[in-house]
């Protein structure tokens, strides 16, 4: 896969593995079985394809059937011919005793490495020195690759996981409980070995690695008859799990996209054109390629008509000897670009599009009793209208990906968090058979959303096609900022008809946003059911009369998920919205909060208003809309905060209270929920900042309790940003921003001292973890300042109201 | 092209490139030294922090022409083992998520605490303030400095 | 009896909010009326040239006149971000904060990490938009220009306690030819520069020398 550079050690890739051979065994890896994909885009109905899921087969048919007849499994990325054993397509035990393990999730930043090999390896008993995690290359045995939605170890991650390890360890005591000639019920695996369980005599004690080579020639069970432990048995997962990267992230070994290097590589970057659907009109590169180093130009192909999809934009590239070389000579080249249908976009007008849009009605999407009856009668009606700009994602890496192409095919190393889609664009643009592409999944230096889209690793490809030699195509932060897939922009209305005693008896919430379905299909301007199940559809609401309405709203940019995505313009709305009406009563929010939300129940569709709900790719039985756990997060919250004893102190009103001041909003997404209080004081200039943050996190089983932490903290953070600071807005069709000067993220000093988090404990069925933690903190920010200086803030960031630093 | 000799890491290297190369490429992809990021090639964000001649400086904007005779430490060589302090405290503590902008902030942390042993939280937001990092392990990294410090609870 | 363009400087001298401001220094209007002799509008650079001061009889008033043309070039943004009162610098001709955050440091250099030299180079850079002079650093706090007067910048400038114990001699050589003074007239990156030329700033701190080194009276409101 690698060759040395000459004169040095070969560059160690963070434990990761050989591609397969390009051999007919690719033939019997064709899925089997059919099983819908539970990923975020398959919540949202797009059909991306349909591939067997790997935890839950374990094995296609065909593999399974060889098995059975004595041969060894097919996995791909496995150690083979070693005399060891090999269980299924994520496990692989060897004789001298180390255990192999897949990973087949992009590792970003939420520590997944870290968590699902570990809960394969305490099914099996495995000793973690012993174990060695290998990145999975893309590849449909592994079934869903796709590292977004907060799904890897909800759903079928964590069952899955701990299926493949027992099914490891049922081998190794298959073959133990056959060499001492006792039942397998007598044997136990721990510590790297099978023991006989009353036996303290050390003869009754094998290594994984001898029972190895006696399971190698066992068939592995049969997914039905997979037998796992009980949880208790279970001995990290759940626990303090180190970081198991640690050590290479912080002495610079862990390669990342644009890290890997190959003999002759030269590097490419891009001038793309400045609007989407723009095109190269015409270029002189005469200056380009006067610079020393640069050795050839490449005209990209342009974006077709239509949805942008994963199509790269057009442009020219410039190819180099190093990276400088082809920065300068990008710079130099001089072109003209033509801008196309898009080229009269602009955000402000836009933002009076929506203004407009939302303020007609729109196609009902939720219902339950009259509305329109409700607000004519209502004793008072609170209104408001809500604006979220189109945000980056901004990942500290910015897209990169290495690509070799020659006569056996593509071979790829890409920071992707969708590596089999990356091979499907790949081969679609190079004109090949998929089977001929090899994707290999680097670390990634932050997704958040922008890595599932591989429109960078076709560059990559064509580039490299074109160049002949193996390519790495760079994004410099500019390209990022400027060509994102950016975080859809949205504007609300929500009015609110309350009774003489001030409760909420009718509610109607309209949105408009541009859909992510308009990356893929043409003609879609209203948002999806996939989209409206993020905070519209799922909101429970304790109000006898709901109507909630989708606005039309045409997409001018490429439009992609941001982490959390439609739940952070859904959650600042409603959570603020909730706050006005609390403030309009003259009431304590956290009360208003907990009466909208209602008492605990589960909120099927007929309660809901809504024909279907989505519910990211979960069944509403197994992942119901449950208020009481909404509540509780608010519960907890408020009480780790003293939310009581700050309602005192203002009611008090002493200066003390209005120095300092809480806001407080909850969300469900993901499958899980979350409450935050955000504290917030002004600085001698007058500036908001945040001083302290206190968080509440229902997740169901948690397996990783220390990366769960991080993530909301991490969460937290991220959310500062999108509260106080980041905009995305286009002139003339082109975006305005260009880099961290004028697309500010959060920084060090601005950080509370104390972000406060705790996760409540619960054996519920596992939610989501890289995301919840993100849409209730702009609107408890938000809240907060309104507490603190009496102005609502209805627009972000609040850099936009002059409020921030 | 002027040959440029540059210790790194305790290795001199004979650099054959432009003088007005930023000492960040020539790392990277000359020297093929790749724990240095790049994230934004415009000194904002510290992802390509090195020192230089015992000073923390942005390689994305230094030219390596700078650096000719000097001696420039990465994250490579800022410990034989990984054993820094910081590192130590930077992997018990969990700091890293994606790990993209910890070389560049370890390596500025290293730049404090040799000059101040025992910075204050302020002077530590000080010091890192030009290192994002989208993640947001700020709270973490605060940590694992005032653990490195040997001062656990912050002044 | 205050010329039109010292209101101007004065305001600009003083703004420090978010908004844009109006090309501080630029060419002023120009009202007969309130100087007290009519001076010819600046050329096209947008400083006048000593010659221009010629008209002035009387040395001191000529001084204090010579004087008021340089106070366009000091207390442009490109000066008064590096010569603020506080202990950041600012940037852009709106005077907003330095980002990202940057502390004076003990040495007005900045503060372990984020030293103005780990980023700023003795030279603007071709692709990054960082600028850049020989010893990149900021002016100690007792050479605060930020919302000084004309009148004010004159005494401080002339005080050798607050001007780093230079004379008048030494005070001219480094208008004329200080790099990191030069830089004001080569920004670089699309930056507004400072008026006129650096030839031309030190052209009139000498004649303002010769002519007495009067200061303008103190007469700009705040």
């Amino acid at each position: 896969m690698m060759s040395p550079l000459p004169g040095r050690p070969a560059p160690r890739v963070a434990k990761s593995e050989s591609p397969p051979k390009r051999t007919e065994d690719r033939e019997h890896t064709e899925s089997a079985i059919v099983i819908p994909r539970r990923s975020f885009l398959a919540a949202l109905g797009l059909t991306v394809g349909t591939l067997a899921v790997g935890f839950e087969t374990l094995a296609p048919a065909e593999a399974r059937a060889a098995t059975a007849a004595g041969g060894p499994v097919i996995a791909p990325q496995l150690p083979k011919g070693d005399g060891g054993t090999t269980p299924n397509v994520f496990v692989h035990i060897a004789p001298d005793g180390t255990v192999s393990i897949v990973c087949h999730r992009s590792e970003m930043g939420q520590g997944i490495r870290s968590s699902l090999p570990v809960l394969i390896a305490d099914e099996l008993g495995a000793d973690m020195a012993k174990v060695k995690i290998i990145q999975g290359d893309a590849d449909e045995i592994y079934g869903d690759q796709n590292t977004d939605g907060s799904h890897s170890v909800r759903g079928e991650g964590y069952d899955g996981a701990r299926k493949a390890g027992a099914a490891a360890r049922m081998m190794l005591i298959a073959a133990a409980a056959k060499k001492w000639n006792v039942a397998a019920s007598a044997c136990e695996a721990r510590d790297h070995a099978v023991v006989l369980r009353s036996s303290s005599s050390s003869a009754r004690s094998l290594g994984f690695g001898e029972l190895a080579v006696l399971a190698a020639k066992l068939p592995p069970p049969k997914p039905k008859d997979i037998v796992l432990r009980p949880k208790s048995e279970l001995r990290r997962a759940g626990g303090p799990l180190p970081l198991l990267d640690g050590p290479d992230i912080v002495t610079g070994r862990a390669i990342y996209g644009a890290d890997m290097r190959l003999p002759g590589m030269l590097t490419a970057v891009v001038a793309r054109p400045p609007v989407v659907g723009g095109k190269v009109e015409r270029y002189d590169a005469a200056r380009a390629k006067a610079i020393a180093g640069v050795k050839r130009i490449v005209d990209m192909p342009a974006l077709p008509s239509g949805p942008p999809k994963f199509h790269p934009l057009g442009g020219v590239a410039v190819v180099a000897d190093n990276t400088w070389a082809a920065m300068r000579g990008r710079d130099a080249l001089d072109i003209t670009w033509t801008a196309g249908d898009n080229g009269s976009y602009d955000s402000a007008r836009y933002r009076d599009a929506l203004l407009a849009s939302v303020r007609a009605p729109g196609n009902p999407v939720r219902k339950v009793g009259d509305v329109d009856g409700a607000l004519a009668k209502a004793a008072r009606k609170v209104e408001a209208e809500y604006h979220v700009p189109h945000l980056s994602q901004a990942p500290m890496e910015p897209p990169a990906a290495v690509a070799r192409v020659d006569a056996n095919g593509c071979e790829v190393w890409a920071c992707s968090q969708d590596p089999q889609t990356a091979r499907k664009e790949v081969a679609s643009a190079l004109g090949i058979d998929e089977k001929r592409v090899t994707i290999h999944v680097t670390f990634l230096g932050g997704g958040f959303g922008r890595k599932s889209k591989p429109d960078f690793i076709v560059e990559a490809a064509l580039v490299a096609r074109a160049a002949g030699v193996p390519v790495r195509l760079v994004w410099t932060r500019e390209d990022d900022v400027r060509h994102g897939y950016f975080h859809s922009t949205c504007t609300q209305r929500i009015a609110a008809g309350l009774d003489e005693r001030g409760k909420v008896v009718g509610w109607l919430h309209r949105t408009a946003f541009p859909s992510i379905e308009s990356t893929f299909a043409p003609d879609k301007t209203f948002g999806g059911d996939g989209e409206l199940a993020q905070g519209v559809l799922d909101w429970p609401l304790a109000i006898p009369n709901v109507r909630a309405e989708v606005c039309e709203a045409r997409a001018h940019v490429r439009i992609g998920w941001m982490r959390s995505v439609h739940n952070i313009n859904h959650a600042f709305a409603i959570s603020s919205f909730i706050d006005e009406i609390a403030h309009a009563r003259g009431q304590d929010p956290r009360e208003v909060l907990l009466e909208v939300i209602g008492p605990p129940r589960i909120m099927g569709l007929k309660e809901l208003g809504a024909a279907k709900v989505r519910n990211y790719g979960a069944s509403l039985e197994e992942h119901p809309v449950d208020a009481g756990r909404l509540r509780r997060v608010v519960e907890r919250v408020t009480e780790m905060a003293n939310w009581a004893g700050y309602q005192n102190a203002r009611k008090g009103a002493k200066t003390a209270a209005t120095e300092r001041a809480f806001g407080l909003a909850a969300h469900r997404s993901f499958l899980t929920y979350v409450a935050v209080v955000a504290a917030v004081t002004k600085d001698a200039a007058g500036k908001i900042r945040v001083d302290e943050a206190w968080m509440a996190a229902d997740a169901g089983t948690i397996l990783n309790p220390d990366r769960v932490k991080s993530q909301l903290e991490g969460a937290f953070v991220f959310g500062m940003s999108v509260a106080l600071h980041g905009a995305i807005t286009a002139r003339a069709g082109a975006v305005e921003q260009s880099n961290f000067r004028d697309y500010p993220v959060t920084r060090i000093g601005e950080v509370p001292r104390n972000i406060h988090v705790e996760l409540i404990a619960n054996d519920g069925l596992p939610g989501g973890v890289g995301e919840p933690g993100v849409p209730p903190v702009a609107p408890a920010i938000t809240n907060a300042v309104f507490a603190l200086t009496g102005k609502r803030v209805r627009e972000l960031p609040l850099a936009r109201a002059g409020l921030v630093t | 092209m002027t040959e440029l000799i540059v210790r790194v890491n305790g290795t001199e290297q004979k650099l054959d490139v432009d003088p007005e190369m930023p000492l960040l490429w020539a790392l990277r992809d000359v020297i093929g030294l790749t724990g240095t990021k790049y994230g934004c090639g415009q000194a904002l964000c510290g992802a390509c922090v090195v020192h230089l001649n015992g000073e923390v400086v942005r390689s994305c904007v230094t030219p390596v022409s700078r650096a000719a005779g000097g001696s420039v430490v990465t994250i490579e060589g800022l410990s034989p083992d990984g054993n820094h302090p910081l590192q130590r405290a930077w992997v018990e503590l969990g700091v890293p998520q994606c790990g993209f902008c910890q070389a560049g902030q370890i390596m500025t942390a290293a730049a404090l605490l040799a000059k101040k042993p025992r910075p204050t939280d302020a002077e530590i937001d000080e010091s890192l303030a030009g290192n994002l990092c989208r993640c947001g392990t700020y709270p973490r990294i605060r940590a694992a400095v005032r653990k490195a410090a040997g001062n656990a609870s912050g002044a | 009896m205050i010329p039109k363009w010292l209101h101007l400087v004065a305001i600009c001298s003083l703004a420090q909010a978010a908004a844009v401001l109006p090309a501080c220094g630029g060419p002023a209007q120009e009202t007969a009326a309130t100087a007290p002799v009519a001076l010819a509008a600046p050329p096209a650079d947008g400083l006048r040239p000593p010659e221009a001061f010629a008209g002035i009889s009387d040395p001191s008033e000529r001084s204090r006149a010579l004087f008021s043309e340089m106070s366009r070039v000091m207390l442009h943004p490109r000066c008064v971000n590096c010569h603020p009162s506080g202990d950041s610098p600012h940037q852009r001709d709106a005077m907003t904060l330095h980002d990202p955050p940057v502390t004076r440091g003990p040495a007005d250099q900045g503060v372990v990490g984020m030293e103005c030299t780990s980023c700023h180079q003795d030279k603007n850079l071709a692709l990054a938009r960082v600028p850049g002079a020989p010893k990149w650093h900021l002016a100690p706090k007792i050479m605060a220009w930020e919302g000084r007067s004309a009148a004010a910048l004159c005494e401080q400038v002339k005080d050798p306690a607050r001007n780093g114990g230079k004379n008048l001699r030494q005070i001219v050589e480094h208008a004329a030819h200080d790099p990191l003074v030069a830089w004001g007239w080569a920004p670089g990156a699309g930056r507004t520069p400072v008026p006129g030329s650096q030839a031309k700033f030190g052209a009139l701190a000498a004649a303002w020398v010769e002519a007495g080194a009067a200061c303008p009276k103190e007469e700009a409101r705040r």
